[in-house]
């Protein structure tokens, strides 16, 4: 070290400090732990790809997946849910969203009480809401509407009321200032300003909804799902596959319009 | 011309002072009517489709409300009895795991598609892998692997797992993306190879932005496990189904209790972490955005605030 220019001497190395290994410690025996419930090994990576069950989902039975009442009568049905709940949940959004965003609601009891029985909305699942009406209302694609309406209602207010907050307030103030009620200021102050928004995060739901549309009938609430439900029973794991496909192209389709109009609104 | 005098533009319009004219109305334009003719069309074809009749509508809110209030005093007594707390913790378990198993197989796989690093031929391809696995869904997924792995957490946790590696891996090829390129060309400089450039140039960069996107992942996971059950892939999912279907309405409330608590709850402890990992430990103001926003932003693919 005396020997050699100072210049070259290395910084030293920085050390982890005792919390970082106690946090690495908790983390690692959690991973074991839940490793361990969940029959986690990594010989099962080896057995789930050399399991012979993979040859009953080939060859893919066109003439079956193409016919008119196995696949598309559903699928149709599918987007029919998701157009019409994608619908009801963003109308009943808009005065929702107004009601939790502090900018257009003065009240503060209301905006707290909105905002946290919408985050406990928010927090059951979407194929949970639609067992639970499926059990209420009976099984079918009436249910499955309902289920995501109260779904898409849930994520467009979260979305949509956090645009509200960051909307420019004078228009608001100035509407206030000229005397106006608190419906017309919010109506003629804010409205116009966050309407392409709401517009685009529609579509984004719309997409949310497509995709879980496509899952609804796992439970009995309709739509293109009840296809692949009936068919795993039967154990005809080639069907399963072609719908999967078929319910795939369409859907990729479709997405890609809607962000395609989605990024011309915004 | 550019000589004008201020009288000549301060002189009033004739008919009036001018500040009290009212801007013109903006006209509806020909392409929004159409949109909204096409908006009434696409609901009317919708609702006929699904044979939502008037009686139905009004008998449902009604069915609803009933099924409800025999919810609300919830049994959790035998709920215990029955297990759900573990099956609650099973949820969570898979989720851990799903996320472990998408982190470790996305985290290589982003570098070879983030553009600053990997060269086109390689990249391409692993986006459009990312795409097709972001479009197939956990539950696909799980109906897809259960007759392979048999029913039980197991599929739960790898359907999961394959997921996440289509959305984790396109934001850790993003978070790559955007890294500072000084600490890579110095590797360069000094003669290092291309995995030595990731090692030290790279991987410092991005790792807390990947942590707390591995931390977010596991949030959506955790809700994606408790609906995984559903269809016998583990988790509390089973356990909500058959008291529903036996109509012991009551469990079945403590059970939609329970795991909202859960859900709630790991969603409050992950969001202040990935809070504290990508602010540091020091309390700055509250200007800088929320990492939560930013990963909604990019979710939806909107910013913020456009206007």
């Amino acid at each position: 070290m005396a020997g050699g220019p100072p210049t070259s001497s290395r910084p030293a190395r920085p050390r982890a400090r005792a919390r970082t290994w106690a946090v690495a410690a908790v983390l690692a025996t959690y991973t074991v732990v839940a490793g361990h419930t969940v029959g986690f090994d990594l010989s099962t990576f080896w057995t789930v790809w050399t399991n012979p069950l993979w040859d009953k989902f080939w060859p893919i039975p066109w003439d079956w997946v193409l016919d008119r009442h196995n696949v598309l009568d559903p699928l149709v049905e599918t987007f029919q849910i998701a157009i019409v709940s994608t619908l009801i949940g963003c109308a009943l959004a808009l005065p929702m969203a107004f009601v939790m965003s502090p900018l257009t609601t003065p009240n503060r009891v209301v905006l707290v009480v909105s905002r946290s029985v919408m985050n406990v909305v928010r927090a059951v699942p979407d194929l949970f809401w639609a067992k639970l009406l499926v059990t209420a209302v009976g099984i079918g694609a009436f249910a499955g509407s309902w289920a995501l309406s109260v779904f898409s209602l849930a994520v467009m207010v979260k979305l949509f009321s956090e645009t509200v907050d960051g909307a420019d307030p004078r228009p608001l103030e100035a509407a206030r200032a000229a005397g106006g009620r608190h419906v017309p200021v919010v109506r003629t102050g804010v409205l116009p300003t966050v309407l392409p928004e709401y517009v685009a995060y529609g579509l984004y739901v719309f997409e949310l909804n497509i995709r879980a549309s496509v899952v609804l009938g796992l439970v009995g609430a309709g739509g293109i799902g009840r296809v692949v439900e009936a068919q795993r029973q039967y154990f005809r794991f080639d069907r399963v596959l072609g719908v999967l496909v078929i319910v795939f192209v369409v859907v990729f389709v479709i997405e890609q319009i809607s962000v395609a109009i989605r990024k011309r609104l915004v | 011309m550019a000589d004008r005098t201020p009288t000549e533009v301060a002189e009033p319009l004739p008919g009036g002072p001018a500040s009290s004219d009212r801007p013109v109305r903006p006209q509806r334009t020909g392409r929004r009517w159409i949109a909204a003719v096409a908006l009434v069309v696409a609901v009317a074809w919708s609702a006929s489709g699904l044979e939502i009749g008037m009686d139905r509508l009004l008998r449902a809110p009604g069915d609803a409300w009933s099924i409800f209030r025999q919810m609300v005093p919830p049994a959790f007594g035998e709920a215990i009895d029955r297990g759900v707390p573990a099956k609650v913790l099973e949820s969570v378990h898979i989720a851990w795991i799903g996320t472990l198993i998408g982190a470790v197989l996305s985290f290589p796989l982003a570098f070879l598609a983030a553009t600053n690093v990997a060269p086109l031929a390689v990249r391409v391809p692993v986006r459009q892998l990312f795409n097709v696995i972001r479009a197939v869904p956990e539950l696909i997924l799980a109906v897809i692997l259960i007759p392979v792995t048999g029913l039980g957490p197991w599929a739960g946790a790898l359907a999961i797992g394959l997921h996440s590696v289509g959305t984790l891996g396109k934001w850790t090829a993003e978070a790559i993306e955007s890294v500072d390129d000084g600490p890579l060309e110095a590797v360069a400089a000094t003669g290092g190879r291309w995995v030595s450039g990731m090692r030290w140039g790279v991987l410092p960069q991005v790792l807390p932005v990947v942590t707390s996107h591995w931390l977010f992942r596991f949030e959506i996971n955790v809700r994606a496990s408790t609906v995984l059950g559903m269809i016998g892939a583990g988790g509390v999912g089973a356990e909500l189904v058959s008291q529903l279907v036996f109509r012991n309405f009551a469990a079945a409330g403590a059970v939609l209790m329970m795991t909202i608590a859960m859900v709630l709850a790991i969603d409050t402890v992950s969001a202040a972490v990935r809070r504290r990992i990508i602010r540091g430990a020091a309390r700055t103001g509250n200007d800088d955005e929320d990492r939560n926003l930013a990963v909604l932003a990019d979710l939806t693919g909107l910013g913020r605030n456009s206007s």
